[in-house]
């Protein structure tokens, strides 16, 4: 993945934070089977904020790392580790909002 | 930085994890909004009554309501009526809700049910819809319902539902009109791949006429409804098992827990604990949604037992009744009083289960029960 890249979130996937819970909501009909939900940590969570179809990857890492208080190195394995996982179950997509 | 960024949990863990935390927070997690108290079908034993001029919530109203539940962190949302499909903007106010990110569920009866419904929710999925059929044949479906044609409506939508694959259950209320057709109405659903559940309490009307009364079973019968199911009875017997013991509530008028996480909104935008509770009640159309919801727990939390010594506080078959204190106080006028009807069926449940070795005083089991040995319906 390219750190000048940009993504944004899919639009029929929503975000809630739910008795202190973040989960990922889907609400359109291929992403519908409520078998399994998926709960966020905090850094997950902020990652999902700041994929907002501008940002760039490398923009984001930057800001992790100052938020979290983290090398750039880790928060970039961690930002493309976690984009990976949310690419797989195509939650964004490559391109701006 | 943590490196288990997301984790996958089943979705029942889910909501039991946070209901748990909703009780300790008193967050109001979950609510019903009924949409219309308006309904196209006339049921005899339906507690909204005929059908009254009243002024209902707007589409913007409803949609700023959703508005400031979501940001309250409420998750589950019923849309219910009345029949919620008379509202013609019934689409608009379930997307909206979709796109805030509830999880939505629908009551309805089907008989609304259009192609461009059920393709909205085919694209948008409800997390279930329950939809009420009344009767297996058209005779007492519409004896129930009081509406001629109106069978065929309901199946109809029932089939443009399955077709398109929303998640979708069947449920009926046995009263005196379709006790005959349980046993039919069962099959129906099983043919289809449906679950069905039924009951048969019947409660008085909101108004507080008395009249669908008239159409309950007789405790023989609503007991007799239990034996012919072998599911039903296993579930008797582990809630009678598991209450046997537990501390007794004397704290609260109305113990059960789901006023500290649930409310009902009314079509008028009365928020109450639940539907069958119309007061305390706040307008939570004039007031910020999350002072109305604080305002509605405490003063229904506020109320304690007048009558700690009433029998029903201290029954030992109260894990077999389906008793309520706002039933009570609708059939009654007393919170604290037993509906007759209601502790007579428990009464007789107890005394029918212990017979017949499904439960065991002091909740334990007798020996393991073969399904088999339960015995077969008799009700009709």
């Amino acid at each position: 993945m390219r750190l000048d890249a940009v993504y944004r979130r899919d639009p029929d996937i929503v975000f809630r934070k739910i008795s202190g819970e973040c989960i990922l909501v889907p609400i359109r009909r291929r992403v519908g089977d409520l078998d399994n939900i998926y709960t966020l940590n905090e850094t997950a969570a902020r990652i999902w904020e700041l994929i907002d179809g501008r940002r760039t990857l490398a923009e984001i890492r930057d800001a992790l790392a100052a938020e979290f208080a983290v090398p750039v190195q880790e928060a970039e394995r961690d930002l493309l580790e976690y984009l990976a996982a949310l690419r797989a179950c195509a939650a964004v997509k490559e391109g701006p909002a | 930085m943590a490196h288990s960024f997301f984790s996958e949990t089943t979705y029942s863990d889910f909501s039991a994890s946070v209901h748990d935390k909703a009780v300790a927070q008193g967050l109001p997690v979950a609510a019903e909004i009924e949409l219309t108290r308006h309904c196209n079908l006339r049921c005899g034993h339906c507690y909204n009554g005929p059908p009254k001029k009243e002024r209902e919530m707007t589409t913007d109203q409803i949609r700023r309501l959703l508005d400031a539940m979501a940001e309250a962190g409420c998750l589950w949302v019923l849309l219910t009526g009345g029949e919620p499909l008379l509202r013609s903007d019934f689409p608009q106010i379930y997307l909206y809700a979709k796109k805030k990110g509830f999880i939505v569920s629908l009551f309805t009866n089907a008989t609304l049910v259009t192609p461009q419904i059920a393709d909205l929710l085919k694209e948008w999925p409800p997390f279930r819809v329950e939809v009420s059929l009344y009767g297996a044949s058209r005779k007492v479906y519409e004896k129930v319902t009081g509406v001629a044609g109106c069978h065929a409506k309901c199946l109809k939508g029932i089939e443009m539902l399955r077709e398109r694959n929303v998640s979708m259950e069947l449920k009926t209320l046995v009263t005196k009109d379709n006790k005959g057709e349980i046993a039919q109405i069962q099959r129906f659903a099983r043919e289809r791949g449906l679950h069905h559940r039924f009951d048969a309490y019947i409660n008085p009307r909101l108004d507080g006429s008395r009249e669908p009364c008239r159409l309950r079973l007789t405790p023989e019968e609503v007991v007799a409804l239990d034996l012919s199911s072998p599911a039903r009875c296993d579930t008797w017997r582990q809630i009678y098992k598991d209450a046997w013991g537990a501390k007794i509530d004397l704290d609260h008028v109305y113990a059960c827990t789901s006023n500290q996480w649930s409310f009902f909104v009314s079509a008028a935008g009365r928020m109450q604990a639940c539907l069958m509770l119309p007061q305390p009640s706040c307008d939570v159309l004039r007031r910020p949604f999350l002072a109305s919801w604080r305002e509605l727990v405490r003063a229904v939390q506020g109320l304690k037992p007048a009558n700690p010594g009433h029998k029903c506080y201290h029954c030992e078959m109260s894990a077999l009744c389906y008793h309520c204190p706002a039933w009570a106080a609708l059939e009654n006028g007393d919170p604290e009083s037993a509906v007759d009807f209601v502790c007579r069926s428990a009464h007789l449940r107890h005394h029918v289960f212990l017979e017949k070795g499904i439960i065991a005083k002091g909740g334990e089991r007798y020996a393991e029960q073969d399904q088999a040995n339960i015995p077969e319906a008799d009700v009709v």
